[in-house]
């Protein structure tokens, strides 16, 4: 417990220390790595802690971007509260998939939800009267200044609030169901857990945490299209993420997504190569390490410092 | 009635090369009991590679076409046997999951890839044959004719080849019981290879035929692999006739619902949609696919 808060205590020193000592662009990489842990974090729990494998990540921050865009502009609605219906609406939609799919397992389920992501991609770019399409659709900034500092505290707060309420479901008893759902269906149901329910659970809270981050890019970024938010390439380089991270960890999934933005910002002068290197990086990491790149280096690190104490109390 | 006519025989072009991307996730599913969401990327790659045979080495358009899904083949081996192979050893755990993010992962590589080494720009292959046909009222392009045959002859060959040779009924065999097959003889190791090496050459080739008729581009294999996922879905996970099938009414629902749709200014933005809400609904009512029997789950 204590080293917890210890843990706890550094991450949050050296969060608010950030904003000193980086200059504005790599302020924003800051502020665009935390906006991606948050989404690596929200697919994490559904996919590396409840087995559902969904690539409708994206399209949900993207509802919660349209969403929370277009309560501004067309109703003038505050923003805080257009971000927050942003996040209900994923959340909401998040249910409808979470209802449909659950007949489905695996493959199945991935091809629904990529095949939701399109249709959803197309029907913003076709609609474009009121989202503009390819054209962009403007969004009003959350803070009137051009400093990146409040921006920056915004989302650190959110992806902490956000990272505390996951972390204490999934340590809860419910992540325990969570995982036994993962492991075997069936199994889990026959002990007693009711997988339709927390299937559906998985699902939603993903999904509005999904839509939180959506909402807060399109008040930070200021324009929209459906197609920089919700490619398909955009939901591998979360996945890459996650799983660069330790696919069942959350702090796996926000240190691989802190990582992987800041090295795309560093690298880029390999233009396109940057990508063909997490690329691999992602595939190599799937066949040789299934549990990430830094998951397992944390372990070893843990099992030291307990041969550590171990040798130190004899 | 001259543009339903007109439409639905660009229906049924489209639904050829819809076909073949579909046969090979197909085969590639019935041996292997994965799907590949590295195909539309593999038909991606064909398109490219048939381009620059023909532009940077002058071969033969058709010919390059062939040359194409040759080192398509080449790389479905490589994939195979680099990343796949291990879901048959025993050596990944939740093979389901493994199988899904490494195609798709692999699918995100070959596409950056792609990016960098042929640039995010639209290209166009050299035509096949230039020239339009007259037939009764209408006209047709060449190429589309050309494509078409093409096409119809790779999908009449691979049905023989599956249907009457001996490495055909070792492929169904391995794709009914691989235990079984193994202990006849047959070694389902190779067959594997053979089948995603197949498999994906028949996506490449459909990429190398589509190059003189519509523009290539990095990102083109994404709605394709989704809308062969959506035909195999239709027609049954794993059978080649309703992989057809599957092509052929989506190639029509497809143009003829773009120019008959509701609202005529939008059907063509909304044309992609078709499929994929096809393929929604389709899960939805039966997960398992309109011709398909039950799943097979991976051991």
């Amino acid at each position: 417990m204590r080293r917890y808060l210890l843990t706890v205590i550094v991450a949050v020193m050296v969060g608010v220390a950030i904003p000193l000592l980086l200059r504005a662009y790599w302020l924003h990489v800051a502020i665009m790595a935390l906006f991606y842990a948050l989404l690596a974090s929200s697919w994490t729990m559904l996919a590396g802690f409840a087995g559902q494998f969904s690539f409708a990540t994206m399209a949900l921050a993207g509802i919660g971007s349209y969403t929370s865009a277009l309560l501004a502009i067309k109703f003038h609605l505050p923003m805080w509260l257009g971000i927050i219906s942003g996040a209900l609406m994923a959340a909401l939609v998040g249910l409808l998939i979470a209802v449909l799919v659950l007949r489905m397992s695996g493959p199945y389920l991935a091809l629904f939800t990529i095949a939701f992501s399109e249709l959803v991609r197309i029907t913003l770019n076709a609609e474009y009267q009121f989202t503009r399409g390819d054209m962009g659709l403007t969004v009003p900034h959350l803070y009137a200044t051009i400093s990146k500092v409040p921006y920056y505290f915004t989302i650190l707060i959110l992806l902490a609030c956000s990272l505390l309420i996951m972390g204490l479901l999934l340590r809860s008893r419910y992540g325990l169901f969570f995982r036994a759902i993962r492991e075997h269906e069936e199994a889990a149901s026959a002990m007693g857990v009711n997988i339709v329910r927390y299937k559906i659970m998985a699902f939603v809270i993903s999904s509005f945490f999904a839509g939180l981050a959506g909402g807060f890019f399109a008040h930070y970024v200021g324009t929209l299209t459906p197609n920089s938010i919700m490619e398909i390439p955009r939901m591998g380089l979360v996945i890459a993420m996650s799983v660069i991270g330790g696919i069942e960890s959350l702090a796996g999934a926000v240190a691989g997504a802190i990582l992987v933005e800041f090295l795309q910002e560093y690298l880029r002068e390999l233009e396109m190569w940057r990508f063909v290197i997490f690329g691999l990086a992602l595939v190599l990491i799937l066949r040789f390490s299934q549990n990430g790149l830094l998951y397992p280096i944390y372990q070893r690190l843990a099992a030291k410092r307990v041969e550590a104490l171990s040798e130190s109390a004899a | 009635m001259e543009l339903f006519v007109a439409q639905a025989l660009n229906g049924l072009i489209i639904g050829l090369l819809y076909a073949l991307i579909a046969i090979g996730l197909s085969l590639i599913f019935s041996v292997l009991k994965i799907v590949n969401f590295a195909h539309g990327e593999c038909y991606m790659m064909g398109a490219f590679v048939s381009y620059y045979f023909s532009t940077l080495f002058g071969i033969n358009p058709m010919l390059s076409v062939f040359l194409s899904m040759l080192v398509v083949f080449l790389l479905g081996v490589v994939i195979q046997y680099l990343f796949l192979r291990p879901l048959y050893t025993g050596a990944v755990e939740r093979k389901d999951e493994y199988a899904i993010l490494i195609t798709f992962g692999l699918g995100v590589f070959l596409q950056n890839v792609a990016m960098s080494v042929f640039g995010p720009w639209t290209k166009k292959s050299p035509d096949f044959i230039s020239g339009i046909t007259r037939i009764g009222f209408m006209t047709v392009d060449n190429n589309r004719l050309a494509v078409s045959g093409v096409a119809l002859l790779i999908m009449v060959a691979l049905l023989v080849i599956i249907g009457k040779t001996f490495v055909g009924k070792a492929l169904r065999a391995v794709s009914q019981d691989r235990d079984a097959s193994a202990i006849v003889g047959i070694n389902p190791h190779r067959m594997n290879i053979l089948a995603f090496g197949i498999g994906v050459a028949l996506a490449g080739g459909a990429g190398g035929l589509i190059g003189p008729i519509f523009l290539i581009s990095p990102v083109m294999g994404i709605l394709p692999g989704i809308k062969s996922f959506v035909i195999i879905v239709l027609g049954g996970m794993g059978s080649i006739k309703g992989a057809i099938i599957g092509s052929l009414l989506l190639g029509e629902i497809e143009s003829l619902g773009s120019v008959f749709f509701l609202d005529p200014t939008r059907g063509l933005a909304y044309k992609n949609a078709f499929g994929v809400l096809l393929l929604a609904i389709v899960l939805l009512l039966k997960p398992t696919g309109l011709f398909g029997e039950k799943h097979v789950r991976m051991e």
